[in-house]
C-alpha cells in the first residue's frame, strides 16, 4: 500500500482543453458590463430572428415588422408605449423585491388582486365620479399587498421560501379570479366571464396623441421615484447593503427584517398597480386572461435590468416591441403569439449566459 | 556556519538514503496570479525522498498555494513539474492522486454527514460499493495502526472532533497510496500531545521511503521536525536551509524580511469595567454547549486579550456581544446601557459596541459597494450624512477621503471603487477606521491580524493601543499567543467555552498554554 | 362504499406524476443543482406525449418515451447553463418555464394538436388477483407506469445509498470541494443528475396527458410542477416520503372530479384551489414541527469553480 516503487506514466504535456483555466474575475468595468449585455441581447435577437425565418418569415419582413412598422408607424409606437407602461410597472415591482433579496415570484398574483381591487370600486360604485379613477388606483394597491401579506409573514416568521408562497398564491388568485368572473361578476350583458365594463370616469383617461394614455405619465413618475429611493435616499443606500452582504448589513445594525417587509410590500403594491394600470386602461374591465405574460415578464426584466429602473425602461421598450410586433405577425403571417414569449426567453437566456463573461475569466494556459 | 542549498550535508537527523535518486518532486519557475494579485512569483521547490521538508512562511506568503498546485487544486500559469525525474502535468486532482501525491488541507476536505469510511471510500473507489466498503476498512484500519491512529470511522464525521477530523484526511491519502503527502498547517487545532503524536507518525511515514511537506507557521515545529527548511515570502523562495544550521533569529528575519520589532506597550489608565458578562451560556441546535458559564470583566482603558485555540467559542462569544445570536442563560451589561442581553446588533451599537470581525469579507465588507458607502455606512444609520430622503454623497466622499489618510489606507484611487479590490491589509485598515469613527465604549478585534503581513499588523496594533489611550476598553481574540502577550493588559484564556484562567500581564507564556490545552 | 374504491382506485393515477416529477427533482437537487424549473419541463413533454400520440399513431410507450426524451433534451440546455456557465439557478429555472410555455403553445398551435383527444394506456391485469373484490381493484389494476413508478423508488433509494456512483453523487451535492479533491468530476456527475432529473420529470408529465387526461391543453400541468418542488422539500428529500406527499396530493385531485361526478354541490373553484392551499399548509406544518436536520443538500443552489480563492 504505501509503496514508493514505480510512478505511473503521466503527460508531459497539457492537453487543449486543461490549457483553459477558470476563474473567478475580481471586477468589470461598468461599460465593459454593458457591452456583454447588449452582446447578449443582440445574439438573442439574432437567434430569435432565425426562428422567425424557420416558421416561414423572410429575413427582410422580419426587419420590417420589427423596425421600420414599429418606429415608423406612430399607432405602433403609441402599442409599444401602451404595452410598456404595465411592463415597466411590474419590472418596477420585481426590481423592488429582488433588491431586497426577496424573490416575489407572486407579481402575477398581487396583479390579479390589483385588478380585483380596482373591480371592486368599479362594480360597486364607490366615491364620486371623479375621484373614482383615484380610489381605484389605491384599493388595487392595497389589495396587491394583501396578498404578499402571508407569504411574508411566513418568511419572516417562519423562514419558509418565499419563492414556493407566492408561487402559490399566483394559482389561488386565478382561481378565485375564475370564481369572481364566472360567478357574482359575471356581466350580465353579454354572459361571459368578464366583469361588466367600467364607465368612462373608470377608465384611464387618453393623452390626446394616438392611443397612449396616462398609463405612460404614471410609469415615468414610477421610474423616477424609484430611482429617487433607491439611488438618491436613506433607505437605498442601506437597501444596496441589504442587496450585496445581508450578514454584514445585519452585523452593522441594518434591521433586515423591516426593509424585507417594506421591500416586499412596495413590490407588491406596485404589482397591484399593474393590475389597475392594466384592467383601466388597456382592457376596460376585468377578464380571466388580462394580467397574462405580465407576472413572468416582470420577473425576467427586473433580472435583465439589474433592477436598475433605467435598464427596467429600456427593456420594459423591448419586450412591448416584441408584443407588438408578435401581434402584427399573428394577423399577417399567422405566427402564434406564443412565439412572442418564446422570443423573450432566449434573449433572457442569451443575456443570462452573457453574464458568465462577467463574471468569470479563461485563461489561457501555456 | 555553511548554510548551501543542495549541498549533501550530514544534519543532526538520519540522511536518508537515496539521495542519488531523482527528487521526489521539483518545481521550478512556478508562477501563479489571482486577478491582478501574484501568489507565486517563479518558485523553485525540490522534495526527496525519504525526508521531512518543511515550508515556513507566514499567512499569505504562498506556501499554501504552491502546494495547491502539487495536489492539482490549482494550475500554475508558467512553469514546469517534475515527478521522480520525469516531467508531468497536474491538471486536477485525479492527476494527482495517480501520481501518490496526497493532501491535508487547513480545511478539511470531507463531507460531513457521510461517515469516516465513506469519505475515505469516495477518494478511492473499489469495483462495488460493497466491495469498497469492507475493502477499504480493512485497508484503512491497518493503516491507522501501522501509524499509531484510533479513530472511530463509522460515525459521521461531523461528530467527529477536529483531530479525528484529520486523522480521516490523512488516512485517505494513506489508503490512496499517497507517497508524497503534504500537510497544510496540521497543527493548529491540535493540543502539544496530539501534535507529537501527529510528527511521531510522519517521522515513521518518511523513514519508509515517503516524502512529507509540512506546511507551516510555527518556527519551532520546522526547527524540531523537518530535515530541510524552505522559507517563503511574498511569493518567493527566500532560501533551503537545514534546521542545525540556522537560529531561531535568522530564519525569523528570512520569514519577515525586516526588522520589525513591536514592543509591549502597557496602559497607564485602567478605569472601571465597561463591560461585564455574567454566565453566559449559549446551546446550539445541535446540542452542544458553545458558551458554558462564561464570565469576565472589561474595564475602559485596558485590552483584555482572549488567548485560545480556535474552536473553542470565541465566535460565539463575539456573536452574543455584537448581538447577532442570543445567549441561552446568561446577562451582558455595558456601562451606558444597562443590561443589554440578547439585544439586536443595532442597539450594541447603539450603546458603544464596535467589532473587528474574524471573517473580513463576509461579516464586514460589502465588496460590491464602494469604499465611501462601507465607511459610512455606521454613520448613515446612526442619523448623519443628509436626511432620511437625500443622503449627502459629497459629505460622505470627504469624510472617506480624511479617514481613507488618517489610517494610511493604500490602494484607493478614489471614493467609489468596490470595495473588494482592497488587499487583505488596506481593508482591515478601512474597517478600523470605520468601527473607530462611531462613539466606543467597547471595541471587539477578532484575529485582526490574521493574512497580514507584519508592517499591517503592528499598524492595526497601534490602532488598538490608541483606542485603549482614548478610554476604549479593547476586546482582543486571537489564536495567536505572541499577538496576545503584546498587547494584553489583561489576559484570559477560553477553553471549550469557558474562561478557565486569568493572568495580570506580562503573562507566564508556559502557564497560558498549559490553560489553553487542559481540559476544561 | 363504490365512492370509495373508485377513489381509491384512482389515487395510484393521480399520484404517479408528482411521484416521477419529486423522483426526479430528488436526484437532480442531491447533486446540489436546484431546479425550479420542474413546471417548463412537465409542459414540454405532456405536449410531446400528445404529439406522439396524434403523430404517430396510438402507441402510449412510444409517446412516453418521447416526452421523456423531449424533457431531457431541454434539461440538456438547463445544464449548460446552470453548470458550465455558472448561471443563477433560480433564474435559469424560471427562464426554462418561460421557454417551455412558449415553446409548448407554438408547437401545438402550429401542429393543431391542442384538444385532440386520444385514446390512453390501459390497465394491467394480474390474473385472479385483479378480481378480488375491492383491493383488486385497488391494487391489481393500475397501469404499468404506477407499477414501473414504485419500482423505480426502490431502485433510485438503492442507488443513492448502496452504491458508488450514489455516494459520489451525494458527494457533489454536499460538498463539491471535498468531491473535487477526491477525484469525483463535478460537471460529469451534475449533468447526469440534471438528465436523469430531466428524464423522470418528463415521464411524469407524458403521463399527464397520455394516460391521465388523454388530451393536450396550454399549461395542463397546472402548478404540478411547483407542487412537486414543494413535496421534496418537506420530504427533506428522502424519496419514500416524498412518495407519501404524491400519494396524498393524489389523494385529493383524484376526489375533486369525484365530488362533481357524485352530485356534491360545492364552489368549483374554491375546489380547484385545494391542492396548493394544502402545500402551503403543509410548508407550514413542517416547518413548526422542528427544524434539525434539515436534509437539504449542502451545496444546493451554489455554481462550482475550482480555482475559487479566498
Amino acid at each position: 500500500m504505501l509503496d514508493t516503487v514505480d510512478i505511473p506514466r503521466s503527460r508531459a504535456r497539457r492537453g487543449l482543453i486543461d490549457r483553459f483555466n477558470l476563474e473567478i474575475r475580481e471586477h468589470m468595468p461598468l461599460e465593459q458590463q454593458l457591452l456583454v449585455v447588449i452582446g447578449g441581447v443582440v445574439v438573442g435577437l439574432a437567434i430569435s430572428s432565425l426562428l422567425l425565418v424557420a416558421a416561414g418569415v423572410s429575413l427582410p419582413d422580419v426587419y420590417d415588422e420589427f423596425v421600420v412598422e414599429i418606429f415608423t408607424n406612430p399607432r405602433n409606437i403609441s402599442s409599444v408605449l401602451d404595452y410598456a407602461s404595465p411592463l415597466v410597472v411590474v419590472g418596477l415591482s420585481a426590481a423592488m423585491a429582488f433588491k431586497a433579496r426577496f424573490w416575489n415570484i407572486g407579481i402575477e398574483g398581487q396583479l390579479i388582486f390589483g385588478g380585483i381591487g380596482a373591480t371592486v370600486v368599479a362594480n360597486y360604485d364607490i366615491g364620486p365620479p371623479f375621484l373614482r379613477l383615484a380610489l381605484m388606483a389605491v384599493f388595487a394597491i392595497l389589495f396587491g399587498m394583501a396578498w404578499m401579506a402571508l407569504p411574508l409573514f411566513l418568511k419572516l416568521k417562519l423562514q419558509i421560501n418565499e419563492i414556493i408562497s407566492t408561487l402559490l398564491m399566483n394559482y389561488i388568485a386565478f382561481d378565485f379570479l375564475l370564481h369572481l368572473l364566472y360567478g357574482p361578476w359575471k356581466d350580465p350583458a353579454s354572459g361571459f366571464p368578464n366583469s361588466k365594463l367600467y364607465d368612462g370616469f373608470e377608465q384611464l383617461p387618453m393623452l390626446g396623441w394616438q392611443d397612449l394614455n396616462l398609463a405612460a405619465v404614471f410609469a415615468l413618475v414610477l421610474v423616477a421615484g424609484f430611482a429617487w429611493l433607491l439611488g438618491v435616499s436613506r433607505f437605498g443606500f442601506l437597501l444596496r447593503f441589504v442587496h450585496s452582504n445581508p450578514r454584514m448589513a445585519r452585523a452593522m445594525g441594518v434591521r433586515i427584517g423591516v426593509f424585507t417587509l417594506v421591500a416586499a410590500l412596495a413590490s407588491a403594491g406596485l404589482a397591484g398597480f399593474g393590475g389597475f394600470v392594466i384592467s383601466a386602461g388597456i382592457a376596460g374591465r376585468l377578464t380571466q386572461s388580462f394580467f397574462v405574460g405580465y407576472g413572468f415578464s416582470g420577473i425576467l426584466i427586473g433580472f435583465l435590468a439589474r433592477n436598475n429602473p433605467v435598464g427596467v425602461v429600456l427593456f420594459s421598450l423591448l419586450i412591448s416591441i416584441l408584443m407588438v410586433a408578435g401581434q402584427s405577425l399573428q394577423v399577417f403571417y399567422q405566427i402564434p403569439f406564443a412565439m412572442v414569449q418564446l422570443m423573450q426567453a432566449i434573449i433572457v437566456i442569451c443575456v443570462a449566459a452573457s453574464e458568465f463573461f462577467i463574471r468569470h475569466r479563461l485563461r489561457f494556459v501555456a | 556556519m555553511n548554510v548551501t542549498v543542495g549541498q549533501m550535508h550530514e544534519g543532526s537527523r538520519t540522511v536518508p538514503s537515496g539521495l542519488r535518486e531523482p527528487p521526489a518532486v521539483e518545481l521550478r519557475g512556478i508562477v501563479k496570479t489571482f486577478g491582478g494579485f501574484v501568489a507565486l512569483d517563479s518558485v523553485d521547490f525540490e522534495l526527496r525522498r525519504g525526508e521531512i521538508h518543511a515550508l515556513l512562511g507566514e499567512n499569505g506568503a504562498g506556501k499554501s498555494s504552491l502546494m495547491n498546485i502539487v495536489a492539482g487544486i490549482y494550475t500554475p500559469d508558467r512553469g514546469e513539474i517534475t515527478v521522480s525525474g520525469r516531467p508531468t502535468v497536474i491538471s486536477g486532482p485525479a492527476d494527482a492522486r495517480r501520481l501518490r501525491i496526497g493532501m491535508v488541507h487547513q480545511h478539511y476536505k470531507l463531507v460531513k454527514p457521510f461517515s469516516g469510511i465513506e469519505n475515505i471510500v469516495l477518494a478511492n473507489p473499489g469495483r462495488s460499493y460493497r466491495d469498497s466498503m469492507s475493502r477499504i476498512l480493512s485497508l484503512a484500519e491497518e493503516a491507522a495502526r501501522k501509524i499509531g491512529f484510533d479513530v472511530d470511522l463509522t460515525r459521521p464525521v461531523e461528530t467527529l472532533s477536529i483531530p479525528e477530523q484529520q486523522r480521516i484526511e490523512i488516512l485517505k491519502t494513506l489508503v490512496a497510496g499517497a507517497s508524497i503527502i503534504i500537510l497544510d498547517e496540521p497543527t493548529a487545532v491540535l493540543t502539544d500531545e496530539e501534535g507529537s503524536r501527529l510528527f511521531a507518525a510522519m517521522r515513521r511515514l518518511a523513514e519508509e521511503g515517503n516524502s512529507v511537506v509540512l506546511v507551516t507557521h510555527k518556527l519551532h515545529e520546522a526547527l524540531e521536525h523537518a530535515d530541510r527548511i524552505t522559507v517563503m515570502r511574498a511569493g518567493r523562495v527566500v532560501r533551503t536551509v537545514l534546521p542545525g544550521e540556522v537560529t531561531h533569529t535568522e530564519l525569523t528575519t528570512m520569514i519577515v524580511g525586516s526588522n520589525v520589532v513591536e514592543l509591549p506597550e502597557r496602559s497607564s489608565r485602567i478605569g472601571r469595567a465597561v463591560l461585564k458578562v455574567r454566565s453566559a451560556s449559549r446551546r446550539n441546535h445541535d446540542g452542544l454547549d458553545v458558551l458554558r458559564d462564561l464570565s469576565f470583566d472589561v474595564r475602559t482603558g485596558e485590552i483584555y486579550g482572549l488567548a485560545g485555540i480556535g474552536g473553542n467559542g470565541q465566535g460565539e462569544l463575539v456573536e452574543a456581544l455584537t448581538g447577532l445570536v442570543p445567549l441561552s442563560s446568561g446577562n451582558v451589561y455595558i456601562e451606558g446601557g444597562g443590561d443589554v442581553t440578547n439585544q439586536p446588533p443595532h442597539r450594541m451599537r447603539a450603546v458603544g459596541v464596535g467589532c473587528i470581525p474574524a471573517d473580513r469579507h463576509s461579516l464586514a465588507m460589502a465588496g460590491d459597494l464602494p469604499i465611501g458607502d462601507n465607511y459610512s455606512i455606521g454613520g448613515v444609520l446612526a442619523g448623519r450624512f443628509g436626511s432620511a430622503f437625500k443622503v449627502n454623497r459629497r459629505q460622505i466622499r470627504s469624510v472617506t477621503r480624511a479617514a481613507v489618510k488618517r489610517f494610511e489606507v493604500m490602494g484607493v484611487r478614489s471614493e467609489r471603487q468596490k470595495a473588494a479590490l482592497l488587499s487583505g491589509g488596506n481593508a482591515q485598515k478601512l474597517v478600523i477606521a470605520r468601527e473607530f469613527s462611531a462613539d466606543l465604549r467597547i471595541i471587539i478585534a477578532h484575529s485582526p491580524s490574521r493574512g497580514l503581513d507584519v508592517r499591517a499588523a503592528a499598524a492595526v496594533h497601534e490602532h488598538l493601543r490608541h483606542a485603549r489611550d482614548n478610554g476604549v476598553g479593547v476586546i482582543l481574540i486571537s489564536e495567536d499567543l505572541d499577538e496576545i502577550l503584546l498587547l494584553a493588559d489583561r489576559i484570559g484564556v477560553m477553553n471549550r467555552g469557558r474562561i478557565v484562567a486569568e493572568f495580570e500581564a506580562p503573562g507566564d507564556r508556559h502557564a497560558i498554554g498549559k490553560a489553553m490545552i487542559g481540559h476544561a | 362504499m363504490d365512492f370509495l374504491i373508485n377513489w381509491l382506485a384512482n389515487i395510484p393515477s393521480f399520484a404517479t406524476p408528482f411521484a416521477l416529477a419529486a423522483l426526479g427533482l430528488i436526484i437532480c437537487e442531491k447533486s446540489g443543482i436546484l431546479n425550479l424549473g420542474a413546471e417548463g419541463y412537465m409542459l414540454i413533454s405532456a405536449m410531446a406525449g400528445a404529439g406522439a400520440m396524434l403523430t404517430f399513431g396510438q402507441h402510449p410507450f412510444l409517446a412516453l418515451a418521447v416526452a421523456a426524451l423531449a424533457a431531457a433534451a431541454l434539461s440538456l440546455i438547463f445544464g449548460f447553463l446552470v453548470i458550465v456557465l455558472r448561471v443563477n439557478q433560480v433564474i435559469s429555472g424560471l427562464t426554462i418555464i418561460f421557454f417551455a410555455q412558449g415553446t409548448s403553445q407554438l408547437i401545438s398551435t402550429i401542429q393543431g394538436w391542442t384538444n385532440e383527444s386520444f385514446t390512453g394506456l390501459g390497465t394491467m391485469r394480474f390474473g385472479p388477483l385483479s378480481d378480488i373484490p375491492a383491493i383488486g381493484k385497488i391494487v391489481f389494476q393500475q397501469d404499468l407506469i404506477v407499477y414501473l413508478a414504485i419500482a423505480l423508488f426502490f431502485v433510485t433509494n438503492w442507488v443513492l445509498n448502496s452504491t458508488n456512483i450514489g455516494l459520489r453523487l451525494r458527494s457533489v451535492g454536499e460538498n463539491p470541494e471535498a468531491a473535487d479533491a477526491a477525484g469525483v468530476s463535478i460537471g460529469l456527475y451534475r449533468f447526469g443528475a440534471v438528465i436523469a432529473g430531466g428524464l423522470l420529470m418528463g415521464l411524469a408529465g407524458g403521463y399527464l396527458s397520455v394516460v391521465v387526461s388523454k388530451i393536450w391543453v396550454d399549461g395542463m400541468s397546472g402548478g404540478r410542477g411547483w407542487i412537486a418542488i414543494a413535496l421534496v422539500i418537506f420530504a427533506r428529500w428522502r424519496p419514500f416520503v416524498a412518495l407519501g406527499g404524491a400519494v396524498l396530493f393524489g389523494c385529493i385531485e383524484a376526489l375533486i372530479p369525484r365530488m362533481a361526478a357524485s352530485g356534491w354541490e360545492l364552489p368549483q373553484y374554491f375546489v380547484l384551489m385545494l391542492p396548493y392551499a394544502v402545500t402551503l399548509a403543509v410548508m407550514v406544518w413542517t416547518s413548526l414541527s422542528g427544524r434539525a436536520g434539515s436534509g437539504q443538500p449542502g451545496a444546493l443552489g451554489q455554481p462550482f469553480v475550482r480555482e475559487e480563492r479566498r
